[in-house]
C-alpha cells in the first residue's frame, strides 16, 4: 500500500471556512420532515464525523451541504456566505461518493480534470494540477487508465483526487470507505487522516461505522432520526455519552443498559436486587459499559449464560434480573460455564439515563 | 455437470437443425431462382441449385425497374427513422429521467401507449392526418369560435392546409411517433449509479454538459442498438409507404418489390426477375444484421425489459 | 432514503422542451388519428368535401350487420390465436434447443434473427412463390393428387401458408427474448434441479418453462398485437384477402374499404372497434395472465 507521499510541498492546499447551519430542515413531502429544524457549527479546518444509524438522515444532510438537495428551510453559511441556493458549483466544496461514482468512459486523468476542465481551466494548468493531486495520492502511472482497469482502492484514491483537485474549502465523503474490505479500509483511514492534516479542508465525513468515526474525527455529530444526539469530541461521546442512543451506539459491544428505580438511597432492579447508591427517586436506565464492569468479589449477583474468548478478551453475556448484561474480562479469568458471577459496578463508571427521554442526568455518581 | 443427456441433446440438435432449414430455405430458395431464367422456371419450377442468370436478373432490376429509386427512399427511410428517433428518444428519456418533471409519468405512459396500437391498426386516419397535417388546428379554430369571428372580420375562416403525403417526412414522421426507444432508453438510464448526476454536479457540469459529457459516451451502445432496431424497422415497413406515397418514385423498396408482381389473373410472373428483386431488397438490412447482430440483439433485449 | 427527486436538475422549462419534439410527433400522429378514427365513426363524410354530418350510432349499426365484417373478425381472431401461438411456441422450442450449448446453438443463435431483415412484404412475395400450386415446392405433390395444393383455390391452404410465413417473420424477437430469459436462469437452479434428481428433460418442464413463463407471456401479449397488425403485408402480398374472403382479415379490410372503396366511416368505425379490441385484449391479458406468473428472484 502506497502511503501519500509527504515528501513533496503542499501543492495542494486549501483556505478551509467554517460550516455554520442554522434552522436547516428538510421535507419532501411538506408534512413529514426528514430533518427538523437543526443547528450545529463545524469550525474551520476541522475533521467532523456524521455517525449515525441508516435512514437517520445523514445522507440528505450532506447533500444539502453539498448544494445536491435544497433546503426546506434555513441557513447554510460557509464562512461568511450565506450558501443554500448556490448550485454545488458556486459553493466551493467537493465531495467523494460511497462508489465512487467514477466517470467510466474518461481515464483517470479526465476523471480528475473535469471539474477544471468545466470551470474553464487552461490545459497547461489543469495538466500541472492533475499531475500534482496525482503524485499526492500515488496515481502518477495510472492516469491513462479507465476505471474499470483500477482496484477498490485505486478507484477510491480517484474519487480523492477528483475532490481535491479544485482545492476545495469544504471537503465531502458519503461513506466512502464502506466498499472496501477490511484491511484497505484500515489503510485508507490513516490516509485520509494524513490527507486532511495536508490538505487542512474542512472535512465532514459521513458513515455508520463507529470505529472510522472514533479513529477519524476531531469531533462526532451523532444523528437519530434528523436530530443531533450529540456533538462532541469522540473521547467525551465515548465517556460521556449524552443519551441512551449514543450510548448504545458507541462501543463494542455497546454499554449495558438495565431499568431501575430509585427510592432515594438505592437503585434496584426490577427483582429488588440492590445496584448502587444513588439519591434519587423514581424510574431511570442505569448504563454501564462491558469493559468497566468488575468480575470477582462483589455485591450483584448474576447468571452466567455463556462466554466467547476472542483471544485478547473474553466477553461474557450474563442473567441479571432478567436483562441481558455483557462483561469484557481479561482472557484466562478463571470463570467456569454455569457459574454464578459476583459483580462490582464501580460508581465512577455508572451512567444515568432519563427513563422517558433517555437523556443523561450528567452529575448523578459524581459527587459520590 | 456430469450428466448423460444424450436423447435430448439429439432431440435438440434436430430441433435447431429443422429451424435453420425453415429459415434458410426459403432464403436459399429465393437465392437459386434468381439465378435462373423465365423460360427455365417455367419448364423446371423451383430448384435447388443454382443457374447463370443471377446477373442478368440484377441487372434487369436495376434498369427496368424502379427499385434503385426505391431503395435510396428506403434508406432514406430507414436512417431518418433511425436517426430521429435515437436523438428524440434520448432527449425525451434524457428529460424523463433527470429532472424532477411534474406529471412525468404520465408523459411517460402517454409515450409508451403507442407500444400498443401500431401504425397499421390506425393507418386510415393517420393517412387522413397527413394529408393535412394543420386540420387539427383548424378544427381548434372551429371549436373555439375563432373561425367565426376571423370569417365576420376578413371575409373568410381560416384554413391552414399542410400535406405531409409523398414526401420523405411524411413517410418518416409517423414511423418515428413511437414509443420504443424513449422506453429503451429510459430503462438504461435508470440503471446508470445515481451518484453520477451527483458527482457531475458536484464538478460543476449543468444540464447540458452532463448529456453531452457523461451520458452520451455512455450511451453509444444503446444508441447502436436502437439505431439497428429502428433502421431495420423502417426499411422493412410496407402498409405506410405504400399508402403515404402516391408516385412509384416516392415508394419504398419492399413497396417497389410487392408491385413487380402483376396482378393479373392466370399468367405466370418472372418469379425469378422478383426473387433477383427481392435478394437486392433484402441485402442491405440482412448485411446489417450480419455486422451488427451484437446490437440488434442487445436492441431486442432490451426493448422487452 | 434515497427521494425520486434527489439530486436532479432543477431546471424547469429545458425538460419541457426536450420532450416536446417527440410528444408533438406522438399527438400528431398518434392521438389525433385515434381520436379521429372514433370521431369519424360518429359521422358521415361527404365523399368529394363538402363537410360531414353527424349520424350517431348509425355507421356502427351499419358495420355490425354486415356479415362481411364478422367474417372478417373471425378469421383475424383465428389467425390471431393460432398464429400467435405458433409464433411463440416455435421459437420456444428452438430457444429451449439453442439453451443447451450444442455445437449448432451458435451457428443457430446467428441464423435465427435473419428474417429480422426481411421485410414481410418481401417474405411474402418469396412464399408466394415458393408455395405456388404451379412451380412451387409442392407442385409435384399437384401432379400425383390434382388440387391438393390450391392456395389460390383453397381457403384452408391459403390460411396455411398465410400463418407459415408469420411464424417465419415473428422467430427472431421471440426467440430473442425466450433464449434471453432462459440464459438469466442461474446455473445452481439447474443443478440443485439435477441433485434433486431431476433429469434433463425433466428439468425443462419443471425448472426452466416455470421459470421464463413472464417472458412467454411477454411475448404473447406482443404477438396478439403483432399478428392483428403485421399481418397486412403477408396478406397483400400473397392472397388480397382471397379466395373468397378467407385471409379477409380486419386491417386488410378496413384498407380495401377505406383507400379502395373511399368508405372512410366505415373504414373508421372498423379501425375503432378493433382499437378497442386490442387495447381491451391486452388490458385482459395483464389482469388475467400477467398476474398469476410473478416470481420473486
Amino acid at each position: 500500500m502506497n502511503a501519500i507521499d509527504t515528501s513533496i510541498d503542499s501543492a495542494i492546499r486549501a483556505a478551509a471556512s467554517a460550516i455554520v447551519l442554522e434552522n436547516v430542515s428538510k421535507s419532501y413531502d411538506g408534512t413529514t420532515q426528514v430533518i427538523p429544524p437543526l443547528d450545529a457549527e463545524l469550525r474551520a479546518g476541522e475533521f467532523t464525523v456524521v455517525l449515525g444509524p441508516s435512514g437517520c438522515g445523514k445522507s440528505t444532510l450532506m447533500q444539502m451541504i453539498a448544494g445536491l438537495e435544497r433546503v426546506s428551510g434555513g441557513t447554510i453559511s460557509f464562512g461568511a456566505r450565506k450558501v443554500q441556493d448556490l448550485e454545488p458549483k458556486e459553493r466551493g466544496c467537493a465531495m467523494v461518493f460511497q462508489n465512487y461514482a467514477l466517470y467510466p468512459h474518461m481515464s483517470v486523468f479526465e476523471n480528475i480534470a473535469y471539474s477544471l476542465k468545466v470551470a474553464g481551466m487552461p490545459k497547461p494548468e489543469r495538466v500541472e494540477r492533475v499531475e500534482a493531486v496525482a503524485k499526492m495520492l500515488g496515481l502518477s502511472d495510472l492516469l491513462a487508465r479507465k476505471p474499470g482497469q483500477l482496484s477498490g482502492g485505486q478507484r477510491q484514491r480517484v474519487a480523492i483526487g477528483r475532490a481535491i483537485v479544485r482545492e476545495p474549502g469544504v471537503l465531502l465523503f458519503d461513506e466512502p470507505l464502506s466498499n472496501l474490505d477490511a484491511q484497505l479500509r484500515h489503510d485508507m483511514r490513516m490516509e485520509l487522516a494524513e490527507l486532511h492534516r495536508r490538505i487542512g479542508a474542512t472535512t465532514v465525513f459521513v458513515t455508520h461505522d463507529q470505529v472510522e468515526a472514533m479513529t477519524l474525527a476531531d469531533r462526532i455529530l451523532i444523528l437519530n432520526k434528523g436530530r443531533i444526539e450529540q456533538f462532541d469530541t469522540p473521547k467525551a461521546i465515548y465517556h460521556k455519552p449524552a443519551s441512551v442512543f449514543v450510548a448504545k451506539f458507541i462501543g463494542a459491544p455497546p454499554m449495558n443498559i438495565v431499568p431501575v428505580t430509585g427510592d432515594g438511597k438505592v437503585l434496584r432492579l426490577a427483582d429488588g436486587q440492590v445496584l448502587v447508591e444513588c439519591p434519587v427517586f423514581g424510574d431511570y436506565q442505569l448504563g454501564i459499559r462491558p469493559e468497566d464492569i468488575l468480575v470477582g468479589e462483589g455485591p450483584i449477583k448474576a447468571g452466567l449464560r455463556y462466554r466467547e474468548d476472542l483471544g485478547s478478551h473474553a466477553i461474557l453475556a450474563a442473567d441479571l434480573g432478567g436483562n441481558l448484561l455483557r462483561i469484557a474480562t481479561p482472557f484466562g479469568a478463571d470463570i467456569g460455564t454455569e457459574a454464578n458471577l459476583s459483580l462490582t459496578f464501580p460508581p465512577l463508571r455508572l451512567h444515568l439515563f432519563d427513563a422517558e427521554t433517555g437523556r443523561a442526568i450528567p452529575g448523578a455518581f459524581s459527587a459520590q | 455437470m456430469v450428466e448423460n443427456a444424450r436423447s435430448l441433446n439429439l432431440v435438440a440438435s434436430a430441433v435447431l437443425f429443422l429451424g435453420m432449414l425453415y429459415i434458410l430455405g426459403p432464403l436459399y430458395l429465393t437465392l437459386t431462382t434468381s439465378t435462373q431464367s423465365y423460360e427455365f422456371m417455367l419448364r423446371n419450377g423451383l430448384v435447388w441449385y443454382p443457374g447463370d442468370q443471377f446477373f442478368t436478373n440484377v441487372i434487369r432490376i436495376f434498369s427496368e425497374t424502379r427499385i434503385p429509386q426505391q431503395m435510396a427512399n428506403s434508406l432514406v427511410v430507414a436512417v431518418g427513422d433511425a436517426l430521429v428517433t435515437c436523438v428524440l428518444s434520448f432527449i425525451s428519456a434524457y428529460a424523463l429521467v433527470f429532472f424532477p418533471v411534474r406529471w412525468g409519468s404520465v408523459v411517460f405512459a402517454s409515450i409508451l401507449a403507442t407500444i400498443m396500437l401500431p401504425l397499421d391498426i390506425r393507418v386510415i386516419t393517420t393517412y387522413q392526418v397527413a394529408s393535412n397535417v394543420l386540420s387539427p388546428i383548424n378544427a381548434l379554430l372551429d371549436i373555439i369560435g375563432l373561425n367565426g369571428l376571423i370569417a365576420g372580420v376578413f371575409g373568410a375562416p381560416v384554413v391552414l392546409e399542410w400535406s405531409v403525403l409523398n414526401t420523405h417526412f411524411g413517410l418518416i414522421a409517423p414511423l418515428v411517433a413511437h414509443g420504443t426507444g424513449t422506453f429503451l432508453f429510459r430503462q438504461f438510464f435508470l440503471v446508470l449509479p445515481k451518484d453520477l448526476v451527483k458527482a457531475a454536479r458536484m464538478d460543476g457540469a449543468g444540464p447540458i454538459r452532463f448529456l453531452f459529457d457523461i451520458l452520451l459516451p455512455l450511451s453509444r451502445p444503446s444508441f447502436a442498438a436502437l439505431f439497428v432496431l429502428t433502421f431495420l424497422g423502417g426499411w422493412t415497413q410496407y402498409l405506410w409507404p405504400l399508402v403515404a406515397s402516391s408516385t412509384p418514385n416516392m415508394q419504398t423498396a419492399v413497396v417497389g418489390l410487392a408491385r413487380l408482381a402483376p396482378d393479373m389473373e392466370g399468367v405466370m410472373p418472372d418469379f425469378p426477375l422478383i426473387m433477383a428483386g427481392a435478394v437486392v431488397v433484402s441485402i442491405i438490412p440482412l448485411v446489417m444484421i450480419a455486422v451488427l447482430q451484437r446490437y440488434l440483439v442487445r436492441g431486442l433485449v432490451l426493448s422487452e425489459k | 432514503m434515497s427521494s425520486p427527486t434527489q439530486a436532479l436538475f432543477a431546471n424547469r422549462w429545458l425538460p419541457v422542451l426536450l420532450v416536446t419534439p417527440l410528444a408533438l410527433l406522438i399527438v400528431i400522429f398518434f392521438y389525433v388519428p385515434i381520436f379521429q378514427a372514433f370521431y369519424w365513426s360518429f359521422f358521415l363524410e361527404r365523399p368529394f368535401g363538402g363537410g360531414s354530418i353527424f349520424v350517431g350510432w348509425a355507421n356502427f349499426a351499419r358495420v355490425l350487420s354486415d356479415p362481411q365484417f364478422w367474417e372478417a373478425g373471425k378469421r383475424t381472431v383465428i389467425f390471431m390465436v393460432i398464429g400467435s401461438s405458433l409464433a411463440v411456441l416455435v421459437p420456444l422450442i428452438l430457444a429451449v434447443a439453442a439453451d443447451r450449448q450444442l455445437r449448432l446453438s451458435q451457428p443457430a443463435r446467428n441464423v435465427l434473427v435473419w428474417p429480422k431483415g426481411v421485410a414481410g412484404a418481401s417474405i411474402g412475395v418469396i412464399f408466394a412463390f415458393i408455395f405456388n400450386p404451379f412451380v412451387g415446392i409442392l407442385s409435384p405433390l399437384n401432379q400425383w393428387f390434382p388440387g391438393i395444393w390450391a392456395p389460390g383455390i383453397d381457403g384452408t391452404d391459403a390460411f396455411i401458408m398465410l400463418i407459415a410465413a408469420h411464424v417465419w417473420s415473428g422467430i427472431p424477437f421471440n426467440f430473442v427474448i425466450l433464449l434471453a430469459g432462459l440464459q438469466s436462469l442461474p446455473r445452481t437452479m439447474h443443478q440443485a434441479a439435477a441433485m434433486d434428481g431431476a433429469g434433463a428433460w425433466r428439468r425443462i418442464f419443471d425448472v426452466q418453462l416455470p421459470l421464463i413463463m413472464p417472458q412467454v407471456f411477454l411475448t404473447l401479449v406482443l404477438e396478439f398485437t403483432e399478428s392483428v397488425t403485421s399481418a397486412f403485408a403477408l396478406v397483400d402480398t400473397m392472397t388480397k384477402g382471397g379466395p373468397g374472403g378467407s385471409t379477409n382479415l380486419l386491417v386488410y379490410k378496413i384498407y380495401v374499404d377505406g383507400f379502395n372503396g373511399y368508405d372512410l366511416s366505415g373504414a373508421a368505425t372498423q379501425t375503432a372497434i378493433l382499437m378497442v379490441f386490442v387495447v381491451l385484449l391486452t388490458g385482459a391479458q395483464f389482469a388475467f395472465l400477467g398476474r398469476r406468473i410473478n416470481y420473486e428472484r
